[in-house]
């Protein structure tokens, strides 16, 4: 059996021993971590889990507790020759990037084999094959600073590996970039623990990158609170009978990745008393509801991936309940397309439609949906309500109160159960046609 | 680290930060230069007195004159009594008479000097133009040497003196009668002489010719003086002591040069402890730029250290960096304090030019002098680094990298 190659056993680390602000950083962790391996260290802000990986750096020395690397305990060695271990065992990359700004972008790659004597022939070749590959070869020479933040980090990244390490360690790599250069530095990394068979530690806190590990650390208040492991990688830490069994937690936590072993056992008892779908349906629903509510399938496309049987990534539910959600979710689409026309026509009368018209379709509509007849007051009521509803002069519970009151004083007269009916649906319509936007 | 990449790294704030590295430089520039033009100071002063009396054997010489009326008189039997010492090389006699010299009509008073070629060799008398009585001169009748100051009588310009060689001039020697009597007997020398070489001798009139020529015209019975060459420096001393014992009064030139070096060595120190004192202060700016950049490097100290750079890579990364700029610092003020020193001096010979007085080097600076500056001011930038550099080195890689 392979040994582990990072092995933390008891680690402590305290800031500022002995005085009045002393912190402990890191409390009696035990981790092992495997060559090859793709390990992300998860927590809030100020968990301890940057200290766990300058730890295991070097920069940070344990308290109490050991920490070996490739067997060997790296903090018996005095800084000078730590380095020496450093250079050819880790590369690093931080969120801020941290390029040098008076080197060119071939520099700051080559720099680290700068510190160990190589010629400037066999470094520029290495830095600019490195650039190549990971898409920044073109701006080699420019300094960091004209280059993008996604351009620096793969700048980055490429000085990680100049040295060719065992290890590339990354502190929030992807903290201080958008989401498509966040996108394509994650796949380099992810390229390099696939491809190059290296080992990669991370710090982060996005929780949609957990799925690229081959296992999580969960961490809070400088403990480790529970190791995660992805069931969609194949596992390099040989796994001994029974203690990894692939729980519905295991799921839950990479749904709610900040939430409390307690709160996700809560999510699994809810989900089953009041929903008739797994998490992982509901997880192919939301999905193929995503890409029909954007258009990009058509409601024969949306039927068939609701028929489909889960192995072969459908939902797996009967062809009359999905026929059923179609219609749904055409109608509220339908009806939500009315408001947005309603809002946007609310400073110039339509062309085609006028608000009124609008309105009085939105009005004829939820009728016909709920099956309520009316007469022509509690008609015009309606259509004021609705008008008044799409155009937030009122909201949710006033809509709700409206809808109760007599038809006199401008209500409709229905009762609790219809008229909680009629909201809770308008608002699923409010929600579908509103457009959320911070201007 | 390789040196070649040490160098191209610390010698990055010429771009990142050019204004503060150049004014550093300057800094450091003025330090040097005030040390520079100070201690050039002390060596020109030097140099003026010590050039005119240190010649060759004029060092391993003693020159023995009489007491006055009292004390025994320098004769021939006196000049062989003193070559018989072992310690001695060689003795030679100069007598002196005063005469009347005419040139072109004009004629003016000197004396009349009378030697052997050994003499000039061992007084360390030299010529500022035309040719000195060589070894094989002894013989000579034809030619003599003039003091400068003997143009003068014949209203010569100093800067005419050089084609005053290869003129011609007569003498009349005036001779004390022998009887005791207060009257002065003219010998007229019924040839002209050449003039072979003018003498630096400043503010004596004086005409040399050798000595047997001179005995031609007048018996030769009591010498002025007798210029002594002892073997070694040791011997000096020995040779001095006896020929005080005799009577006569010694003087060596040797003492003279050794006391003027002792007085000079004093001023320069003293100098060179007032440029040594704006140096420090220039140091101790520098010194200060040094710790404000490591400051500002903190971030980059511990990107580096976190990538692989070793303690020392990032001390010698440091102390690079102060050498060069204390070097530049050291270039810059050599460059400063000769240029004023030069000035100086260029004034002072156009002030001497106009004025007719004797042009003089006021500042010098020797070769080795300047290339001692350039390292020594190297070693003030190597001082001023040691400590930031010894501190970034002991930085802890994260606090750095963390430090805003």
């Amino acid at each position: 059996m392979a040994k582990p190659f990072i092995v933390a056993r008891d680690l402590s680390i305290i800031y500022n021993k002995g005085k009045s602000n002393e912190f402990k950083a890191l409390t009696g962790v035990n981790t092992d971590i495997y060559e090859g391996e793709y390990i992300i260290l998860f927590g809030p802000s100020g968990c301890g889990k940057s200290t766990l990986m300058y730890s295991i750096q070097g920069s940070l020395p344990p308290g109490e507790g050991t920490l070996l690397v490739k067997g060997d305990d790296v903090y018996s060695y005095p800084p000078s020759e730590r380095v020496y271990f450093q250079r050819y065992m880790m590369g690093i990359i931080f969120q801020s990037f941290n390029l040098i700004g008076s080197l060119s972008v071939l520099d700051n790659v080559a720099l680290p084999m700068i510190f160990c004597n190589a010629d400037r022939s066999t470094r520029e070749r290495r830095a600019q094959s490195l650039l190549d590959r990971f898409g920044v070869g073109h701006v080699s020479h420019k300094i960091p600073a004209m280059l993008s933040g996604g351009q620096q980090q793969r700048v980055s990244v490429a000085r990680s590996m100049v040295n060719d390490p065992k290890i590339l360690l990354a502190d929030e790599p992807t903290g201080n970039l958008d989401s498509v250069s966040t996108q394509q530095v994650m796949d380099k990394i992810d390229e390099i623990n696939t491809f190059d068979r290296r080992t990669i530690i991370m710090v982060s806190h996005n929780a949609a990158h957990l799925s690229y590990a081959h296992r999580v650390y969960y961490l809070k208040d400088g403990r480790i609170m529970r190791e995660v492991v992805n069931p969609q990688r194949k596992q390099i830490k040989p796994v001994r009978e029974g203690e990894t069994i692939v729980t519905e937690l295991e799921q839950l936590a990479r749904l709610y990745p900040y939430d409390s072993v307690e709160t996700w056992r809560v999510k699994s008892m809810v989900n089953f008393l009041t929903q008739d779908y797994t998490f992982d349906q509901i997880g192919r629903l939301e999905h193929s509801v995503d890409l029909f509510l954007q258009g990009r399938i058509d409601r024969d496309s949306f039927i068939k991936s609701l028929i489909l049987p889960m192995e072969r990534g459908g939902v797996e539910v009967t062809e009359k309940v999905a026929r059923h959600m179609t219609s749904v979710v055409e109608k509220v689409i339908d009806t939500a397309d009315d408001i947005r026309r309603f809002r946007a026509h609310k400073d110039n009368d339509a062309i085609f439609f006028t608000q009124d018209k609008l309105a009085d379709r939105m009005q004829e509509h939820l009728a016909r949906e709920h099956r309520i007849k009316m007469s022509k007051q509690q008609e015009a009521n309606m259509t004021e309500l609705i008008a008044d509803r799409v155009t937030g002069v009122v909201d949710q519970t006033a809509l709700n109160e409206r809808l109760m009151q007599g038809v006199r004083s401008k209500g409709l007269g229905l009762s609790e159960a219809e008229a909680d009916d009629m909201t809770r649906y308008f608002e699923k319509v409010i929600a579908q046609g509103v457009d959320v936007s911070y201007k | 680290m390789r040196v070649q990449d040490l160098a191209q790294l610390s010698t990055r704030m010429f771009k990142t930060n050019p204004l503060r590295t150049w004014l550093t430089i300057l800094g450091m520039g003025v330090g040097t230069a005030a040390v520079v033009v100070l201690v050039g100071l002390g060596f020109g002063l030097q140099q003026i007195i010590l050039e005119q009396i240190v010649f060759g054997d004029s060092l391993l010489s003693l020159g023995v004159s009489s007491t006055g009326a009292t004390g025994p008189k320098l004769t021939p039997e006196t000049v062989q009594r003193i070559e018989q010492n072992e310690a001695v090389v060689d003795a030679a006699p100069l007598a002196r008479f005063n005469a009347l010299i005419t040139y072109n009509g004009l004629t003016g008073k000197v004396a009349v000097q009378g030697v052997e070629p050994p003499y000039l060799s061992f007084a360390g008398v030299t010529a500022t133009y035309g040719e000195v009585f060589g070894p094989d001169d002894l013989d000579d009748t034809t030619s003599v040497m003039l003091s400068p100051a003997t143009l003068k009588l014949f209203g010569i310009a100093d800067e005419d003196a050089e084609s005053f060689v290869g003129e011609r001039v007569v003498f009349r020697l005036l001779v004390e009668a022998d009887d005791g009597s207060e009257d002065v007997n003219e010998i007229l020398i019924d040839k002209q002489y050449i003039v072979r070489g003018i003498t630096k001798e400043a503010g004596v009139l004086n005409a040399m010719m050798m000595l047997p020529e001179l005995r031609n015209y007048v018996g030769i019975e009591e010498y002025e003086r007798i210029q002594v060459n002892v073997i070694d420096n040791e011997n000096l001393p020995l040779v001095e002591e006896a020929l005080i014992e005799q009577g006569f009064r010694v003087t060596a030139l040797s003492k003279t040069v050794e006391q003027a070096s002792q007085i000079f060595q004093g001023i320069q120190a003293v100098l060179a402890t007032f440029g040594g004192i704006a140096l420090i202060v220039s140091a101790i700016g520098m010194f200060n730029t040094m710790t404000v950049t490591l400051l500002e490097r903190t971030k980059e100290i511990g990107i580096m250290r976190t990538i692989g750079a070793s303690p020392n890579d990032v001390k010698y990364l440091f102390v690079s960096e102060s050498i060069v700029v204390g070097f530049l610092g050291g270039v810059t003020g050599i460059l400063m304090g000769v240029t004023f020193g030069l000035a100086i001096n260029l004034f002072l010979n156009i002030v001497a030019g106009q004025f007719g007085g004797q042009a003089v080097s006021l500042f010098s600076f020797p070769l080795d002098f300047l290339a001692f500056i350039a390292i020594f001011s190297a070693g003030v930038g190597y001082l001023t680094g040691i400590f930031p550099a010894r501190r970034a080195s002991s930085l802890n890689p994260l606090d750095a990298i963390r430090y805003e």
